[in-house]
């Protein structure tokens, strides 16, 4: 008989395996992929953490969040009509400081944008909050506006890393963005933290090592030879509930990176994660949803503001221009 | 005005405050609602605030001068935000979930000014109050005269407004809490030496007497003794409040004579000078018509017998004769208290003399029940009521001729007998009151156990007298200090009338009871935790009650810890008020003559 599991994330953010499958990431990537970094393809097992693995005292995360405030239409002088989108981002990091127990808001940077394709709209004021405009190039159909948002965001969040790390750091702390690593890549001593699995990246025979780690076991590295790709690893939280993929995570690094270091950092982030893993009653999105992470997206939505007020202030502002 | 703004750290509001000497302590939340006589203060990180700390903030308005909006914390709470469940703190305390630890301060307005009542905006800028903004915020401003009453948590006098204490426009002193730790006494004469010593009562300060029951242990009879465990610091404390740390500088200790004893010496054991006995004469007794006060419910309408009483003292009055310290009624003489008694029951248990004693419509069960409760009284009285000892001996306590301070004695005295002299003795100075008219000079009368003597329940004749002072006592210049265990218990109408309302440390259920409502609830709760020397004293002109801590007596409190007692007290009040008396006994012989 078929053992059924059900998945810990609320159902609402989807599932953490997205696809057609019932075991595994959906679509099959087209990717390149090395599978002989660490050890040789053929030899692929489940890695425990080694004995001489780093545990960093001081860990960074970084996350971003957005939210749509209301959508607009402008009404040029020639009687044309743009879509717009007011939204409000912002992004944070964490400092984790493991030795001596404390976790706080090493920065936090909000930021409001008016997303349009106009090319007659301006800044719009709305109460004590200013929405800057953001031209999009194109047609500007109100669709694609939400993806227009996530440009900025990343910025910000590369910018608030970069800047968390300006108060000290000791050379040996670990900066885990939330996502793939994309544009973040030059950061240094960086991992991205891919929560869901879209993507078959590895051939049959690897990925079925994959349900097979236990908690706090990691796959080998290896190397994806796509765009935004890079050194990558898969590995297991704590917490998950047992079905073949949860509590799975890929992490991957730069490919800038030598292959040693992308090994250190698999040794390091393995030994790191399972610590900040969430338990399912606390976090619909447990136990992928790190702990930090997400005490800080509910600060950073915190600072976002209250929705109906900003709601009801562009309203206002807008009624005003008229 | 929208509550989001992109603006970090905004000074909104910090112009407003006008005092750049004190660091902001934090700002007035929005997330709670803020109304003009109560809101919350968010505390800065790094500072803090604690409870009865006095704070200040300031509203701006247009067209107007701005509102100074003063109050005292009475809350304080520390929470962790951005933490959803209570195990999140594990998280935190590990280091893996961001947090902000955040303390918050609920302020209640003491004062507003201009009396305009307006809540203060979010986000104003709450300071520390100092100086003369913290004297504004609690109104010692406004006191004409200020009696020091002890330092508040902030190490600062705090005062007592004399208008409230001496009848101008309050009086009366009602201070409750639990036996032992509450320090009741010890507060109240800190009072009584805070008004006689720091001269804000001018003349009638001065001028002021005291008298004092002692009810338990002989603590108060060395208020005239200088306490050998004074410290410097308690002196600094002295100082601070500007009175000096010295002893009671007049006292006159008086004690009921020994039991037994036909010489009539003081009953005391550590106290060994100057203490003068009290007693009443049997033609006293007849004359003033003391017999209500043997009994505890004499006034009590459901009672029969009290029509007795009310007879039977009506015949003494009448046909008593004072006769060599004793009395002689229907030809016969009478010499003390017990005589006395069976006598008057001799009398009506005879039916040829009963209807002269106590009227014909009078039947034998009442008689009984009046001759049963009478008997009962010869062991407690028989010391107090006296026909063997000389007339002309000075024995009346009477504060008009006594020292400042009048100490008696009761500690020694069954529950009847304390009830006999404390009814009888504040009958007789009430009385003296009314005769002369003026409110001047003061009385303060101290009285521990009024549950005791006025409790809710019944009427007694020492209940009537006390509710006299209560409710007249004020303009005739009567102050009651009286203290309580459960003020929940004594006559409502006495603690209506106290003016001033104190609280030590409660007794978990009675701390519930409404009589103690003009305490916050979180005061509340504290009192029930409050030291020895701490205090919550409310007054009518600030509405939150002050927490105050008094002092360490300057004056000894046992004899263990008393000093040298002061010479005057090693001369006898025999020598000092009888004029008939050895010749020289007045100036300054230091040995008591025996008369």
């Amino acid at each position: 008989m078929t053992r059924m599991f059900v998945d810990a994330w609320d159902p609402s953010y989807g599932s953490s395996f997205e696809g057609d499958g019932a075991d595994g990431p959906g679509s099959s990537s087209s990717a390149q992929v090395d599978l002989d970094v660490e050890v040789p393809a053929a030899e692929w097992a489940p890695m425990d953490v080694s004995a001489g693995a780093r545990v960093p005292d001081v860990v960074f995360l970084v996350d971003g969040v957005r939210r749509n405030d209301a959508g607009l239409w402008t009404a040029e002088e020639d009687g044309t009509t743009y879509a717009g989108l007011a939204a409000s981002y912002a992004a944070g990091v964490v400092r984790c400081d493991l030795a001596r127990g404390v976790a706080e808001l090493a920065g936090a940077r909000v930021s409001r944008g008016l997303f349009t394709a106009s090319p007659s709209a301006t800044d719009v004021q709305a109460g004590s909050v200013r929405y800057e405009v953001h031209r999009i190039s194109g047609t500007g159909e109100a669709s694609k506006l939400p993806a227009a948002v996530q440009g900025p965001l990343t910025a910000l969040e590369i910018e608030i890393s970069a800047a968390a790390r300006d108060g000290g750091s000791d050379g040996t702390d670990l900066l885990i963005v939330d996502g793939p690593l994309r544009n973040r890549r030059q950061l240094p001593r960086t991992i991205g933290y891919v929560k869901t699995q879209q993507k078959h990246y590895l051939p049959a025979a690897q990925e079925a090592i994959v349900p097979r780690l236990r908690p706090g076991q990691r796959t080998p590295v290896f190397h994806l030879g796509t765009v935004w790709g890079g050194w990558s690893w898969y590995l297991r939280l704590p917490g998950s509930s047992g079905a073949p993929w949860s509590g799975i995570v890929r992490v991957e690094c730069s490919p800038e990176l030598s292959p040693d270091q992308a090994i250190e950092l698999a040794g390091v982030s393995v030994a790191t994660l399972p610590r900040f893993a969430s338990s399912a009653y606390k976090d619909p999105r447990a136990p992928q949803n790190l702990v930090p992470i997400a005490g800080l997206e509910r600060r950073l939505r915190g600072m976002l503001g209250d929705a109906r007020v900003l709601h009801r202030a562009l309203s206002l502002a807008t009624s005003h221009g008229r | 005005m929208i509550p989001v703004s992109d603006e970090t750290g905004s000074a909104r509001g910090g112009k407003l405050n006008a005092q750049p000497d004190v660091g902001p302590v934090g700002r007035v939340l929005g997330t709670a609602d803020a109304t003009p006589l109560q809101f919350w203060t968010a505390v800065n990180p790094g500072s803090y605030l604690q409870l009865d700390d006095v704070v200040v903030t300031k509203r701006d308005l247009p067209d107007r001068e701005p509102v100074t909006i003063a109050g005292v914390v009475t809350q304080v709470r520390a929470r962790h935000e951005g933490a959803q469940f209570d195990s999140d703190v594990f998280a935190i305390a590990d280091g893996t979930l961001p947090a902000m630890v955040q303390e918050a301060a609920e302020i209640t307005t003491t004062r507003v000014d201009p009396e305009l009542y307006v809540p203060p905006a979010p986000g104003a800028v709450v300071h520390r109050a100092t100086g003369d903004a913290r004297d504004a915020a609690l109104h010692f401003d406004r006191m004409e005269r200020r009696v020091p009453m002890g330092t508040g948590r902030d190490g600062v006098p705090v005062f007592l407004n004399a208008d409230f204490l001496d009848g101008t426009r309050g009086a009366h002193v009602s201070i409750s809490g639990i036996s032992g730790v509450a320090t009741k006494t010890s507060f109240a004469t800190f009072l009584l030496y805070s008004v006689f010593r720091s001269g804000q009562l001018g003349a009638d300060g001065t001028n002021a007497r005291a008298l004092i029951f002692n009810v338990k242990g002989e603590d108060l009879l060395f208020l005239d003794h200088p306490n050998t465990k004074l410290d410097d610091r308690t002196r600094e404390a002295y100082a601070l409040l500007g009175l000096p740390a010295a002893p009671f500088p007049d006292v006159r200790v008086y004690a009921p004579p020994r039991a037994g004893d036909s010489s009539g010496a003081p009953d005391v054991s550590s106290r060994l000078t100057g203490v003068d006995a009290f007693y009443w004469t049997l033609a006293e007794f007849c004359d003033t018509k003391l017999l209500p006060y043997v009994f505890a419910d004499a006034d009590d309408e459901r009672q029969q017998y009290t029509m007795v009483v009310h007879s039977v003292t009506a015949h003494l009055n009448r046909y008593a004769v004072p006769a060599e310290g004793g009395i002689s009624i229907d030809g016969k003489r009478i010499s003390s208290y017990q005589d006395l008694v069976d006598h008057i029951v001799e009398q009506l248990t005879d039916d040829d003399t009963r209807s002269t004693w106590a009227g014909s419509a009078v039947n034998m069960g009442t008689v009984n029940a009046f001759a049963r409760r009478l008997i009962n009284s010869k062991r407690d009285l028989s010391r107090l009521i006296r026909g063997d000892l000389a007339q002309r001996r000075p024995h009346q306590i009477k504060t008009a001729d006594s020292a400042q301070v009048t100490v008696v004695d009761l500690h020694n005295l069954p529950d009847r007998a304390q009830r006999f002299v404390v009814g009888v003795t504040l009958k007789t100075e009430f009385e003296e009151k009314e005769k002369s008219g003026t409110g001047r000079p003061l009385l303060f009368v101290v009285l521990d156990e009024l549950n005791k003597y006025a409790p809710r329940e019944g009427s007694s004749p020492i209940k009537e007298v006390l509710l006299d002072i209560a409710e007249r006592g004020r303009s005739l210049g009567v102050i009651l200090i009286g203290a309580q265990q459960t003020a929940s218990e004594v006559e409502r109408r006495i603690v209506t009338n106290s003016a001033i309302r104190v609280v030590g440390r409660l007794d978990p259920a009675e701390a519930s009871r409404p009589e103690y409502g003009f305490l916050p609830p979180a005061m509340r709760q504290r009192a029930l935790l409050a030291r020895p020397g701490t205090m919550f004293v409310n007054q009518p002109d600030i509405p939150v009650p002050l927490c105050v801590e008094f002092p360490f007596p300057a004056w000894a409190t046992r004899k263990s810890e008393s000093g040298p007692p002061p010479a005057e007290t090693l001369r006898s009040i025999v020598q000092g008020a009888d004029p008939f008396a050895v010749v020289g006994g007045r100036s300054g012989a230091d040995d008591d003559i025996p008369f």
